[in-house]
């Protein structure tokens, strides 16, 4: 049993970051800062679910963000006060028009329509590789924002969809994104996982493998829609108005960005990534707002927020292209699945980490020993 | 020395083809844009020999390989295996019904371990993960790998990066196994090591090999056949010493090295 543990500490590790985050920012009762932190649940949850496909098939995806779009309409649509469906969405089947669900159920939805989504839309796009798969996942995106701004009897179009109950709080954002982890950890482990970080090294020689790299591409990116799904769903459920608008290429760069920046091959980097952009984004928010220092307010002027981010994700990829993570899993505890001796050679946490890191958490690796 | 090989049992793997007897291009040709790089190519390789396949350099051996494990459409021709005729297999489907192969340039999983890098084929063929762990020990074993299990393939010497290569394709025993140059680059001693290992698996296995090498020496050593190629064209197949004397050869291939 203690081995057991030791060789899957990695998901307890991160689920336990996230915890020690939620615990220092609960020692303020600064309103906003819970919200953010909700905010910042949530997009664990998209960002490891773009992890599972992206880190492990190696294929950029830029349309994920759609999948969150499908899922939050979908929450919407099963939770939206009924009184409103019939008058703005008079579209929608009359089980979702005169009913109002509840929350697992809308969540469960979300997830359902995601995965469906992938499954017809993967079909056609994992036959392709490298950046003419990434360009159509692109597409699917623009087609996904199109369609979700203009079909006025389901979506309202481009005014908002209200009375969504708001049941999503940080608490239970928190145990979506320890589940969505746990997901995304099962798989990379899996037979499946294992085939397709084959086919992100050498597609040719995976074929030589007998790996059916179409099969496995597939799988991963339905499970990863469904993560993105329940995702949106969540989102919805947190916000109680839903507009098309944030579900597009500000979202998708910023949610990819937060994968390159933590490490785009390994889970940990994948969450490192969210809480440390994060972080310098809330922080830069806050000199935006003005920091009172003596009798003066110092304050920067309005935008430098965007281009902070840039400078400092620009120099988080020059001093370490592989990201934060280094592309490595979290292992702290002895015993853990060190590949071999010589890697057993703990490596000093990154500086540049979010402050709320735990000291000293090595990190180590059991997919990836450097050797 | 090498070691006897004791397969780990295999439930839920499905084998293919693996009692097929006979790998065979039946007039082969591969046009790429009007231009031939082989034509009307026949060859036969049995399941308990090394069946040697040499040429000069553009002699279109690489792209025989290919057509032979699914990489490459034929133009023309079939390609037969255990009398079946496998028009419109994927690569992995060639692996699958028990055909495998090595690459020129390697092409291990960089970025996985020598361990991972054996346990993909086994899992492309269907065993668990446990399963697939415990064929890829034994083979490692086998070929004189298990201590550098947990190491990045990466990191691998260039000579334990070819092993590793022969035991990714090895794994769960195929039929045939196609190897492109495993020796490329070795010194003598090392090709020699080499040699005995690639010599030894139709026995071990009951996999017949084709084999693809330059060292003429080497080749003559261990195969039973060879077929020799110039410009896309069988020139000769007969036995090492047939085709030491055979006159086409000596003008097309030995007689440049000489």
């Amino acid at each position: 049993m203690g081995h057991f543990l030791l060789r899957h500490q990695t998901p307890m590790l991160l689920a336990v970051l996230l915890v020690l985050i939620a615990g220092a920012t609960s020692l303020s009762s600064n309103e906003a800062l819970q919200v953010t932190l909700t905010e910042m649940f949530i997009r664990v949850i998209v960002v490891v679910g773009l992890y599972v496909f992206i880190g492990n098939s190696g294929i950029i995806s830029f349309g994920h963000i759609g999948f969150m779009c499908i899922g939050a309409y979908a929450a919407a649509w099963a939770t939206a006060e009924p009184s409103f469906k019939q008058i703005m969405l008079s579209g929608l089947p009359a089980f979702l028009q005169e009913h109002q669900y509840p929350f697992l159920v809308a969540t469960a939805g979300a997830l359902l329509l995601a995965m469906a989504v992938a499954f017809v839309l993967g079909l056609a796009i994992m036959r392709l590789s490298g950046t003419a798969a990434s360009i159509a996942t692109f597409a699917f995106l623009i087609i996904v924002n199109s369609v979700y701004s203009n079909w006025d009897s389901l979506t309202a179009g481009v005014s908002s969809i209200i009375g969504i109950p708001t049941v999503v709080g940080s608490f239970t954002a928190y145990a979506f994104a320890a589940l969505a982890i746990l997901v995304a950890y099962l798989f990379q482990i899996s037979r499946f996982g294992l085939m397709l970080r084959a086919s992100r090294d050498d597609e040719v020689a995976a074929r030589a493998s007998a790996v059916k790299i179409m099969r496995v591409r597939l799988a991963a990116f339905v499970l990863s829609a469904g993560l993105v799904g329940i995702g949106g769903g969540l989102y919805a459920q947190f916000l109680g108005i839903l507009t098309v608008d944030p579900f597009y290429l500000n979202l998708s760069f910023i949610t990819i960005a937060m994968l390159v920046v933590g490490g785009m091959a390994s889970l940990s980097g994948a969450v490192v990534g969210v809480v440390a952009v994060t972080a310098i984004v809330e922080i830069l928010r806050l000199f935006e707002r003005g920091v009172p220092i003596g009798g003066a307010s110092l304050g920067l002027p309005q935008g430098s927020q965007e281009i902070g981010l840039g400078i400092v994700m620009a120099l988080i990829l020059i001093f370490r292209p592989n990201g934060l993570s280094r592309g490595r899993e979290f292992a702290h505890f002895a015993g853990a699945p060190l590949p071999a001796p010589s890697t057993a050679a703990p490596v000093a946490p990154p500086a540049s980490a979010p402050a709320a890191r735990p000291e000293g958490i090595p990190i180590t690796d059991e997919r990836k020993a450097i050797v | 020395m090498i070691e006897p090989y004791v397969e780990p049992a295999a439930p839920g793997v499905d084998r293919g083809l693996t009692n097929a007897s006979e790998l065979a291009a039946d007039k082969l040709v591969v046009r790429f844009q009007g231009l031939a790089a082989i034509s009307d190519v026949s060859l036969k390789v049995q399941r308990h020999e090394v069946f040697g396949l040499i040429g000069p350099n553009g002699a279109g051996k690489t792209t025989l390989v290919n057509c032979l494990t699914g990489f490459q459409r034929p133009t023309e021709g079939r390609i037969i295996l255990g009398g079946g005729d496998t028009a419109g297999w994927s690569a992995s489907r060639f692996r699958e019904q028990g055909v495998a192969r090595t690459f020129q340039a390697g092409r291990l999983f960089k970025d996985m371990t020598v361990m991972e890098n054996v346990e993909v084929t086994a899992a492309g063929l269907g065993a668990s993960l446990r399963s697939a762990r415990k064929h890829a020990k034994a083979m490692l074993g086998w070929i004189g790998l298990a201590d550098k299990a947990a190491l990045h393939a990466g990191a691998l010497a260039y000579t334990d990066q070819r092993r590793l290569g022969i035991a990714r394709a090895l794994v769960l025993s195929p039929a045939f196994i196609l190897l492109d140059e495993p020796a490329a680059g070795m010194s003598d001693a090392e090709c020699e090591d080499l040699m005995e290992l690639v010599a030894s698996i139709p026995r071990t296995f009951t996999c017949g090999v084709l084999l693809i090498e330059h060292n003429m020496r080497v080749v003559m050593g261990i195969s039973q056949r060879i077929h020799v190629l110039d410009g896309g064209r069988t020139i000769a197949e007969g036995t090492p010493d047939e085709i030491q004397r055979h006159e086409a050869v000596l003008a097309a291939y030995l007689g440049m090295e000489a």
